[in-house]
């Protein structure tokens, strides 16, 4: 019953965006917003009814729909059942249109009496889009397929997909990935307006921008999160295509949300933030495309099917060829002729939007360039860490240098001598900082020295603008909590997150310490300061695994027992699959992480034991950067409302 | 000229699309790209190996028997795939691979080759690509047939794997005669 009633209701979902869209070539465009409150609301009540039957086939395991059979099992714990609705390709295409809907309904509620041709011409762009992919996932990807007579049981769940961070992991990065669609149809609608320059597009934008950033960052977070715990690699970003896929729109992402704070103050940029809301969402749907065709291989690799690669590569196609077009036709309407100078606050920006799409660009050719290999061989080949570390990280040092600068900047004519007087205290800061930290950490590296200088610099700059904007309360007798409390804005926090980013990234990469050795139970060994003792090995049973439980006992140098790690080896019997279970033992300044790998009673086993330093910072710095990001949500709301 | 500078974007996004279709609609056929070092002499190096740092001059070690040269990297997944085929080959055809660890780091190259097993009779350093970019290495892994006379016979780009396997080892045998 269910499932049949999610099919029928995804059917409606697609008369609901048809209807959108057709209305949106009314003639008599008072009566679009009413139409549009129907289809808008129609799409996403519908959608959601469909998304939730297909959950509810995981959650009481109906075998009868192939995508349940196909991915799920009667032993699974629910958490997974849940999250098993988005873990294969069509159930994660239904959360995208679930997000798309959701999306579209936001942008209906701008309607303000003011703007309706805008809202309507951004809401007929994203039924569009939404059209494309409910007409995609029922003729190509149908989720609800039945197979009739049932199976008893599923076929099981890839085991290493079963892990917290990586349920919440898919739903944050299609609300990134779907949200540029939003600024994608607005971007749209402000190019087909005809010179009409009063509608603050730009302002409509933002909001959008910022959430879609601020869960692409979470998204891509939890995916590093999940690599780290869950590969038993020792590191949490391998370059992979996949991983590539959601960086590339992230860092457009970026540079869009920066540059639209300048138009917001200046009126510049117009030009380039409509490029970028283009390629923001473009590049989204390209990752997309890349993961699901198979035409790249990566570890992550979803359907194997060149017919649904087609249909998506020409939907994108359709995307960009009309949405650039229209960019090469209107966007010389919103050229600026006002030059800004570049030290100040929009000149930095700028400066650093270019380094983003440097890289963007870097990243594109090496994730696309084993394909042009391709055409001329037949081989896969792998370009690897090597080169992007060496496009990407020149092209960050700039990049975060300038981003330092940027906040304590002004907007146009800077102040030059108070200026210099601010960098000349961040300058100081850094360097004590950076003294700070390695006579602490006594280990001297070059890079090192390099990513603990940028990380103090960016932190440093947050702390003397703060302190420069308190200040001024108290110069002005307003100095309360409250006033106090509003100088920590979205930036200032987000910034300061990737100053602690920074020295995770650094530590973790620079400082890492692995040892890979045979160990039979009561064997010892030695990583960095730590004696490691394997005392015993165990047979465990889980819900839908049995697992080899490993015990290792952790000696500091004064051989006191500091704790207890217990990497796992499971087996799950169902799909015939095994996963390693790392065990991590962390604290402020780094991790101790073991992996238990193959190998038996006689000859030992396989252990990797990694000294990973200060990577918690990594992880509590993008919570920040994610409260930041929220922060400006709220405040940007704030001025929409307001502004409404 | 500003007009179709706001076009640029357009004709690159068309470009890359037509690349993006011919991969989805070509039937990849195993045409291998010629490379133009086949039948030219192998170039010479020198270097260190990897597990005890001594020198290593490749002269000394071609030119009296076949050689497979192997490009490798902790980094490259596709290389992990390739390594039983390739501790398959040195085992079967008693043959000597020597390994081109590749822009990579050394610690970490050490303990792969403990932990899969090292199937090569030398391993040697090329921390910067030099050594790659004298043989023509585009991407990892890469694989070539050098004969006694120093010349070499066959490349193959991307993992030997199972149905790579074959072929190749029929390239060696043909080497040999």
């Amino acid at each position: 019953m269910a499932p049949s009633l999610g099919y029928l209701t995804l059917w409606l979902s697609l008369c609901f965006a048809i209807l959108q869209f057709i209305t949106s070539f009314k003639k008599d465009a008072s009566s679009i917003p009413q139409f549009h409150k129907i289809a808008a609301i129609g799409l996403l009540l519908s959608t959601f009814f469909s998304f939730f039957s297909l959950m509810y086939s995981h959650i009481v395991s109906d075998f009868s729909v192939l995508n349940v059979f196909q991915n799920s099992h009667s032993t699974k714990p629910l958490l997974y059942r849940i999250s098993g609705v988005w873990g294969n390709h069509e159930g994660s295409m239904l959360l995208w249109i679930l997000v798309l809907s959701a999306i579209n309904y936001w942008i209906y509620k701008l309607y303000n009496g003011t703007n309706s041709i805008f809202v309507s011409k951004a809401l007929q762009m994203q039924a569009f889009i939404t059209i494309g992919f409910l007409v995609f996932i029922l003729s190509a990807s149908n989720p609800f397929e039945r197979m009739i007579p049932s199976h008893p049981n599923g076929l099981g769940f890839n085991p290493i997909l079963q892990d917290p961070a990586l349920a919440i992991h898919p739903p944050l990065l299609y609300f990134g990935y779907v949200g540029f669609s939003a600024a994608f149809s607005l971007s749209i609608a402000a190019m087909r307006l005809e010179n009409d320059h009063k509608i603050p597009w730009h302002k409509y934008m933002k909001p959008f921008v910022i959430a879609a950033w601020t869960f692409l960052t979470a998204g891509i977070a939890f995916g590093s999160v999940w690599a780290y715990y869950e590969l038993g690699w020792g590191g949490w970003w391998f370059w992979d295509p996949v991983e590539n896929a959601a960086l590339m729109p992230w860092l457009l992402g970026t540079a869009l949300l920066h540059s639209l704070i300048t138009v917001e103050r200046k009126k510049s940029l117009q030009t380039w933030v409509l490029l970028l809301a283009i390629l923001a969402f473009l590049l989204s749907v390209i990752g997309t495309f890349l993961v699901r065709s198979g035409i790249l291989t990566s570890v992550h690799t979803f359907a194997l099917d060149p017919a649904r690669g087609v249909y998506i590569l020409s939907f994108v196609t359709l995307l960009g060829g009309y949405s650039l077009g229209l960019y090469a036709f209107k966007s010389k309407n919103f050229f600026n002729k006002d030059y800004f100078s570049f030290f100040s606050k929009e000149g930095s920006i700028l400066v650093n939007n270019l380094l983003m799409v440097i890289v963007c660009a870097s990243v594109f050719f090496g994730t696309t360039y084993p394909l042009f290999v391709e055409i001329f061989s037949n081989n896969r080949i792998s370009i690897g860490e090597p080169y992007f570390n060496s496009t990407v990280i020149p092209i960050m040092i700039p990049a975060i240098l300038v981003m330092g600068i940027g906040p304590v900047l002004s907007w146009g004519k800077v102040d030059s001598k108070k200026t210099r007087r601010q960098i000349f205290t961040s300058i100081i800061l850094t360097i004590l900082a950076t003294i700070m930290f390695f006579s602490f950490y006594r280990s001297f590296n070059l890079f090192g020295l390099v990513g603990i200088v940028l990380s103090s610099w960016i932190i440093s700059n947050v702390l003397v603008t703060l302190f420069i904007g308190i200040k001024k309360e108290s110069d002005k007798k307003t100095l309360s909590s409250v006033n106090c409390f509003k100088h920590f804005n979205g930036m200032i926090v987000s910034h300061l997150g990737v100053g602690l980013l920074i020295l995770g990234i650094t530590g973790s990469s620079i400082w890492q310490e692995e040892n890979i050795t045979r160990m039979k139970v009561s064997d010892e060994t030695i990583v960095k300061n730590y004696k490691i003792v394997f005392k015993e090995i165990n047979k465990l049973a889980g819900p839908n695994y049995y697992a080899l439980e490993g015990s290792f006992w952790v000696y500091n140098e004064k051989n006191k027992i500091i704790t207890v790690l217990r990497p796992e080896n499971r087996i799950y019997p169902v799909t015939n699959n095994t996963s390693s279970e790392v065990s991590i033992h962390t604290n402020l300044l780094r991790d101790l992480y073991i992996v238990l790998g193959e190998g038996d009673i006689n000859e030992g086993w396989v252990v990797r034991i990694y000294y990973n330093p200060l990577v918690v910072w990594m992880w509590i710095g993008v919570l920040i950067i994610v409260i930041g990001g929220l922060l400006a949500l709220k405040s940007n709301l704030t001025i929409l409302r307001r502004g409404n | 000229m500003r007009k179709y500078f706001l076009s640029a974007p357009l004709i690159i996004f068309f470009c890359m699309m037509i690349v993006f279709y011919y991969f989805l609609i070509i039937k990849r056929d195993p045409s291998e790209l010629p490379s133009v070092l086949i039948n030219q002499k192998a170039p010479m190096f020198e270097t260190t190996t990897l597990f005890d740092n001594k020198p290593f001059v490749f002269e000394e070690e071609s030119g009296q028997q076949v050689l497979v040269v192997n490009f490798f990297a902790t980094w490259c997944i596709p290389c992990r795939e390739e390594h039983p085929y390739i501790s398959k080959l040195s085992k079967e055809k008693n043959i000597a691979v020597i390994g081109v660890n590749y822009k990579d780091d050394s610690r970490k190259a050490i303990q792969w080759l403990n932990e899969l097993g090292n199937p090569y009779s030398k391993v040697v350093v090329d921390s910067n690509g030099r050594i790659g970019l004298d043989w023509g290495v585009y991407g990892l892994p890469e694989t070539f047939i050098v004969n006694e006379n120093n010349i070499i016979l066959h490349k193959q780009v991307g993992p030997i794997t199972n149905e790579k396997y074959d072929d190749f080892i029929m390239h060696i045998e043909n080497s040999i005669k």
